[in-house]
């Protein structure tokens, strides 16, 4: 196990280091640049040329990106060009406070999802699991900024229980709901699958209490794909945070990727795909961790 | 009737702040302001974007400010003078000013601050004010409190520039100024003093007792980051925050709102459709001004605004004082336009308009007058582009631009200057990208700005919109308004205008 883990993060040095390089080409591909936006008449182009060469931006492109990786090995991302702050304490003033709402978003959804998904397998075709059906295919359905603006509407406007913006509780509740639908499907079918099974059968058979054969025996092995699906959610996860950061003005990274795309603020960019890739490489390698722990089929290069 | 309802509105407000006045103001009172975006950067000399500006608007001030009438006023400058060439300026400031943090202002702090942006290596896009023609204005401080402005040659619009506001040299002198840590921590010396910055969330700033216009009647403005314009309205109806924008499709549901006053005022903007002239299609003048005549104009203020716009004409803004109403209007008549077409042998025309995406109000345009065209035979294709890939377009600096005609809007400045958008020497590099080019307008544009006396460039600008306006060489479509929402519980507002309602931030305060 030791060493897979090594092995795995030994990995992670050419991975970073190709998803930089294709980042680094696609983001210089897109149009303008960050001094095209002022557009503004009475600045003349020539003083954007040398705000441009200040920034370095005036030499080739390979230069360029050599120049930012030399950097970055030492841990130097550069500055943004609108703040000019480092962008290293840019992107670490908004990490946490994205995690802060995924975080508990994440958890909320595994301690809502999984017993949903399993009571909806288990009671297959009661009233029970056609409403967690059709709530899940409304929940997938409804799109979250409708969803976000609705609920402020209803509980700031009309209830005043929570403030509109700047307040976690509303986030919470439109990130949750948002990832809920997918993730109890999900359960639900995987469990099924399994209350299929022959060993299922025996286990009931052998007289085995029904609450020892879902949750011991069936539980254990549905929730191999749920772990699957997990990893695999995170980068969604990021993408819904921009969205949900920008209605309820929660001050996190995913807006600050967003702007600083509309800017062409290239170091924040860089910053935040090297961050968000780091993240969802080591989410996925918990996720394979997470095989081994659920699945006692799985085991990394067992020591003998 | 809109125009008559708004001043009731107004007259109604007056008299209701006239009375809490004397009824009392909250000294504990906070106004919260809400910004579209993120705050980038404190300094006035670098920031680039709206929202940064609105908060230096509280923390810094400059030698000279905007009032009311969009009049060039003093500030930290109490009076100036103008040597009979036009060239010297000399700015008598006002003794006794302190920075925040408790350092005297003077003459130096001026000079220091000019440098700066005439300094290379400083970021600053606002270098350009400071050149003309290739030479930089120089600084000369005569006295503590005395700086003189030495022009290579008049140029008029040299006052509003100098309106920027001033740093602190003794906090900046010797570093770096695009990095400092005084850009997250600004000083000034304006009503306000900062107090907090969280990135993304809030700028708080709070009363400066010794301010040299009066104290302030705020205790404190908090700067409330929502970049979501409905969230905005949101916050706005739960009480959450003080004064928002208010787009054209909410206004009529907003004006049902308890608590909230709906101000809306003219501004210094106007949208146009541009002709790319170097295109053969629209050489000949004729085809230009067919398609102005085919334009109907109050139609299209009525679908896209419902009222909250009115007809454009010129490339001017009413609310300016160089605005000049005789020019020549090209009133819908399609008959006379099918017909100037024919003269002009263009009757099968056909071209394509670019517009950015996500603008509502662009689109519309577009699609209507698309229909309005094809009543007199003539075809248009629309495209709608990423803004930076539509700037990559227009801002090519070489011919010949990718373009046919395009929608977009100016954002006019306080000076009436227009050198860079109409002037032939501003193609293709520069902003006439439409490539007009106009002998008799470039003389208006030069003398223009080298005129320093008012009343004789208000001549010249009534010239010069005559001029660019029979040649069409942008169908002049609207002025927007600004509309804007405040809670009811503000009181010493300025009077809505180009410049805002919050021009005296000092005399602001909250109802008790």
């Amino acid at each position: 196990m030791r060493k897979y883990l090594f092995r795995r993060l030994l990995q992670l040095v050419p991975l970073l280091i190709g998803i930089s390089l294709i980042s680094f080409f696609v983001m210089h591909l897109a149009p303008g640049d960050p001094t095209a936006l002022f557009i503004d008449p009475n600045v003349k182009p020539e003083e954007l040329a040398r705000v441009r060469a200040n920034w370095g931006l005036d030499q080739p492109i390979y230069v360029q990106y050599f120049l930012w990786l030399k950097n970055a090995c030492l841990l130097d991302f550069g500055r943004s060009y609108t703040t000019g702050q480092p962008v290293i304490n840019e992107i670490g003033q908004r990490l946490p406070v994205t995690l802060l709402l995924m975080a508990p978003s994440f958890l909320l959804t595994l301690l809502i999802t999984i017993p949903l998904g399993v009571i909806s397998a288990v009671r297959k075709g009661s009233w029970f699991d056609n409403a967690v059906t059709f709530l899940s295919f409304a929940g997938m359905a409804i799109p979250t900024f409708w969803l976000g603006l609705m609920l402020m509407l209803l509980f700031s406007v009309k209830l005043h229980w929570f403030p509109a913006v700047g307040n976690i509780i509303l986030p919470l509740i439109t990130m949750t709901i948002g990832s809920l639908a997918g993730l109890t499907r999900y359960q639900r079918a995987s469990m099924l699958e399994v209350l299929n099974q022959d060993f299922i059968r025996t286990a009931r058979a052998k007289g085995l209490p029904e609450r020892v054969v879902i949750f011991k025996h069936a539980l254990r092995n549905a929730l191999i794909p749920t772990v699957t699906i997990l990893g695999l959610t995170l980068p969604d996860l990021f993408g819904g945070a921009f969205i949900i950061e920008t209605i309820f003005a929660w001050p996190g990274m995913g807006r600050l990727g967003v702007q600083s795309i509309f800017q062409r603020d290239y170091p924040i960019i860089m910053g935040i795909v090297m961050i968000s890739a780091l993240l969802i490489i080591i989410g996925n390698l918990l996720a394979d961790i997470g095989y081994a722990l659920v699945d006692p089929r799985i085991r990394y290069e067992k020591s003998k | 009737m809109e125009c008559r309802k708004f001043s009731s509105l107004l007259i109604c407000s007056l008299l209701f702040s006239a009375t809490v006045l004397a009824a009392g103001v909250d000294s504990e009172g906070v106004l919260r302001f809400s910004l579209g975006g993120e705050v980038s950067v404190l300094n006035p000399i670098l920031s680039t974007d709206s929202v940064s500006s609105a908060v230096e608007g509280s923390i810094f001030s400059g030698l000279v400010t905007v009032n009311e009438k969009l009049e060039m006023a003093p500030d930290l400058a109490e009076r100036w003078d103008v040597s009979r060439d036009g060239k010297v300026w000399t700015f008598h400031l006002r003794k006794n000013v302190k920075w925040h943090d408790g350092a005297p202002f003077t003459a130096d702090d001026v000079k220091f601050t000019f440098d700066s942006i005439l300094n290379p290596k400083v970021n600053s896009v606002r270098r350009s004010d400071f050149i003309i023609d290739g030479l930089p204005i120089k600084f000369r401080i005569v006295g503590k409190y005395t700086l003189q402005a030495i022009l290579p040659k008049p140029f008029a619009p040299f006052l509003v520039n100098a309106g920027i506001g001033i740093i602190p040299k003794h906090l900046l002198a010797g570093k770096d100024i695009n990095t400092a840590d005084f850009n997250r921590q600004p000083v000034g010396t304006g009503p306000f003093i900062f107090k907090e910055w969280r990135a993304g969330d809030h700028v708080t700033v709070e009363r400066n007792p010794d301010y040299y216009l009066g104290k302030p009647l705020l205790s404190k403005i908090v700067y409330k980051e929502i970049p979501d314009a409905n969230s905005r309205l949101v916050a706005l109806e739960a009480d959450e925050i003080d004064e928002t924008d208010i787009p054209p499709k909410d206004y009529t549901r907003m004006k049902s709102v308890k608590g909230v006053n709906i101000y809306e005022y003219d501004v210094l903007l106007y949208t146009y459709l541009g002709f790319n002239l170097a295109n053969p299609k629209f050489a000949d003048r004729r085809v230009r001004q067919a398609l102005a005549y085919a334009t109907d104009k109050k139609q299209l203020v009525n679908l896209i605004y419902r009222g909250l716009a009115s007809p454009a004409f010129a490339p001017s803004a009413p609310v300016s004082w160089a605005y000049s109403d005789a020019v020549p209007k090209f009133d819908y008549d399609p008959e006379k336009a099918r017909q100037l077409l024919k003269e002009a042998g263009k009757e099968d025309l056909e071209f394509t308009i670019l517009i950015n995406q996500g603008n509502k109000e662009r689109e519309k345009a577009a699609v209507i007058l698309q229909q309005q065209y094809k009543k007199i035979g003539v075809k248009v294709n629309i495209r709608v582009l990423e803004w930076s890939a539509l700037l990559k377009i227009v801002n090519a600096p070489k011919a010949p631009k990718e373009f046919e005609a395009v929608i977009m809007g100016w954002s006019l400045g306080l000076d009436p200057d227009a050198y860079s958008i109409w002037h032939s020497s501003q193609y293709p590099r520069g902003f006439n990208f439409i490539n007009y080019n106009n002998p008799k307008v470039d003389k208006l544009l030069e003398r223009g700005r080298e005129t320093i006396g008012r009343s004789e460039r208000k001549k010249i600008y009534a010239k010069l919109w005559q001029a660019i306006a029979a040649d069409q060489p942008y169908i002049f479509l609207w002025y927007p308004k600004a509309v804007v929402g405040i809670r009811d519980r503000v009181g010493g507002l300025s009077k809505p205008g180009p410049a805002g309602m919050f021009l005296r931030l000092e005399k602001v305060f909250i109802k008790k």
